[in-house]
């Protein structure tokens, strides 16, 4: 079979510049994707994360970003290529673009379920979550419903649910895009906060450039699909810890935007800058 | 007014339009309007009723019809159940099973009774296996369609999250097609007693259903309409205790 997916219990040695900064938690090599019979969304994709670097996976639409997240969290069989894991499958929590929690759990089981499937008792398992929820800004919501939650605080449990396993290493698929612009920033300033407080490493999918800028340390452009490769890489030289609004008026912030802009064009095909 | 002040008032208008309906009726009969050989006034069908429990020959036959709707409605849920279960699990199986299935959800099941007569007797067997099937059906496809269309998401989710096939199994699998079956359970409770009933109408020794057409063939108006009153009173009751356990189970949905 060509597919292989593998498992690797020690991280790769000897990390190359500039792709790996130190120990590695994740090498992407030559990936290939496709749904059933179609051409290959994306085609020999290649990249590494290493230990609490943050890096933004941008493109447009429907170029297969979500896939590649996808493929790394073991829900995509690859078509070709490998995905190299540094870290336990349990070290490695994914934060999906919609806010589904299981509808019949109230949010601190919901919280609990990861907890419990690591073998922590249900009391155990009960107290942390309502930890967890505390320190996401909903303590004494643990006993309601989904139904009973509004949007951003469905996220925020989610946040929990993945957080409160500890992973070393965070996928994102566009996690708050269906918040409203406020809630957005509040939610992501304080993932953001927590994401480099733990040093935790984090491939993140976007297709906001600001978004991925502000958040990340490289930003990665993938083309146009079908067959869609990286076109560029930028890595992004502004110090942490970053806050999320002050960011934007850091002088490195507006050229990169602009090359971001115009090399995003010109893999859409348009030869614009705005 | 608050909500449960608005709750009482519907009920109290409810019970009064039942009771000006059947103060009409009593009327109605006791004036000659009515021709109580057809419709007897209501205190005549509570007197049979009375007389009916006192004289204390109903029980056998209460106990009968609902050995068969309960045994019939037990074993379909069941039956059902793991055949929706397995068929939705097991593609092959459920290209085996499917025609036949749309083919006894399409037609009336109760054209069965009188085979299941020639097949298990009049006793309790044919009652119970035309009470089955009548559930079993209903059951198989509210299962199917339940694990059909589970979320794959909430698969992935926990998935993601470390669980292996079991927790999706009980995380995500059962809990969805509850819903779907509770949604179901009432209509199976009376297909139950159909199935029961009509197998008794077609041969029986005992029942309720063996009591009510052994009624109409004496055309006793009172009696029929006193059993039909002893059965809906049963279903009503099992109804109510179906509501409970479905607000129990599916709390999360009107919490």
């Amino acid at each position: 079979m060509s597919a292989r997916l593998q498992v690797l219990p020690q991280p790769e040695p000897a990390p190359r510049a500039p792709e790996a900064l130190g120990e590695r938690l994740l090498a992407v090599r030559g990936l290939t994707l496709r749904y059933g019979r179609n051409p290959p969304a994306v085609e020999e994709v290649e990249f590494a994360v290493a230990a609490g670097e943050l890096v933004s996976l941008v493109g447009p639409s429907g170029c297969g970003k979500s896939t590649i997240l996808r493929a790394i969290a073991g829900l995509h069989r690859p078509e070709r290529g490998t995905v190299e894991l540094g870290v336990a499958r349990r070290a490695l929590g994914f934060l999906f673009q919609d806010d589904a929690l299981l509808p019949w759990r109230t949010a601190r089981d919901n919280v609990a379920l990861g907890l419990r499937f690591a073998g922590m008792s249900r009391r155990e398992a009960r107290a942390e979550a309502e930890a967890w929820l505390a320190r996401l800004g909903l303590a004494g919501l643990g006993g309601r419903y989904p139904a009973q939650l509004s949007g951003g605080q469905r996220k925020r449990v989610a946040l929990a649910q993945v957080l409160a396993l500890r992973p070393r290493l965070l996928l994102m698929d566009e996690p708050f895009a269906a918040l409203d612009a406020i809630v957005r920033q509040q939610v992501t300033q304080e993932l953001l906060r927590w994401v480099e407080r733990e040093g935790i490493a984090v491939v993140l999918v976007t297709h906001d450039l600001e978004e991925a800028i502000a958040l990340a340390d490289r930003v990665l452009l993938l083309g146009q699909g079908p067959r869609a490769r990286i076109q560029a890489r930028h890595p992004v030289d502004i110090p942490r810890p970053r806050d999320l609004v002050a960011v934007r008026g850091h002088p490195a912030f507006a050229p990169l935007y602009r090359r971001l802009w115009r090399d995003l064009s010109r893999a859409m095909g348009r030869e614009e800058t705005p | 007014m608050s909500a449960s002040d608005r709750g009482l008032s519907v009920a109290l208008r409810r019970t009064l339009g039942l009771a000006l309906l059947l103060a009409f009726w009593e009327w109605g009969a006791r004036a000659g309007v009515i021709d109580p050989f057809y419709a007897p006034a209501p205190s005549t069908v509570a007197g049979t009723l009375f007389a009916l429990f006192q004289g204390g020959t109903l029980y056998p036959h209460i106990a009968a019809t609902f050995s068969a709707a309960l045994l019939g409605l037990g074993a379909g849920l069941l039956i059902g159940g793991l055949l929706g279960f397995t068929a939705a699990l097991i593609r092959p199986l459920a290209d085996l099973l499917e025609p036949f299935m749309m083919l006894l959800n399409a037609v009336p099941r109760v054209i069965l009774a009188p085979l299941f007569v020639i097949w298990f007797g009049i006793d309790l067997g044919s009652k119970v296996a035309l009470s089955l099937v009548l559930v079993a059906v209903l059951v198989f496809f509210a299962v199917y369609n339940g694990i059909r269309d589970v979320d794959r998401r909430l698969v992935e989710r926990v998935l993601t999250l470390g669980g292996g096939r079991l927790a999706v199994l009980r995380e995500v699998y059962l809990p969805s097609v509850t819903a779907w079956v509770m949604g179901s359970l009432r209509v199976a409770v009376g297909f139950a007693f159909t199935g029961a009933v009509v197998g008794e109408f077609v041969a029986s020794s005992r029942g309720l259903g063996y009591l009510l057409s052994f009624a109409q063939s004496t055309y006793n108006a009172a009696q029929t309409l006193a059993l039909i009153l002893i059965v809906m009173a049963f279903v009503l009751l099992l109804f109510w205790l179906g509501g409970w356990l479905e607000r129990r189970l599916l709390r999360w949905r009107h919490p």
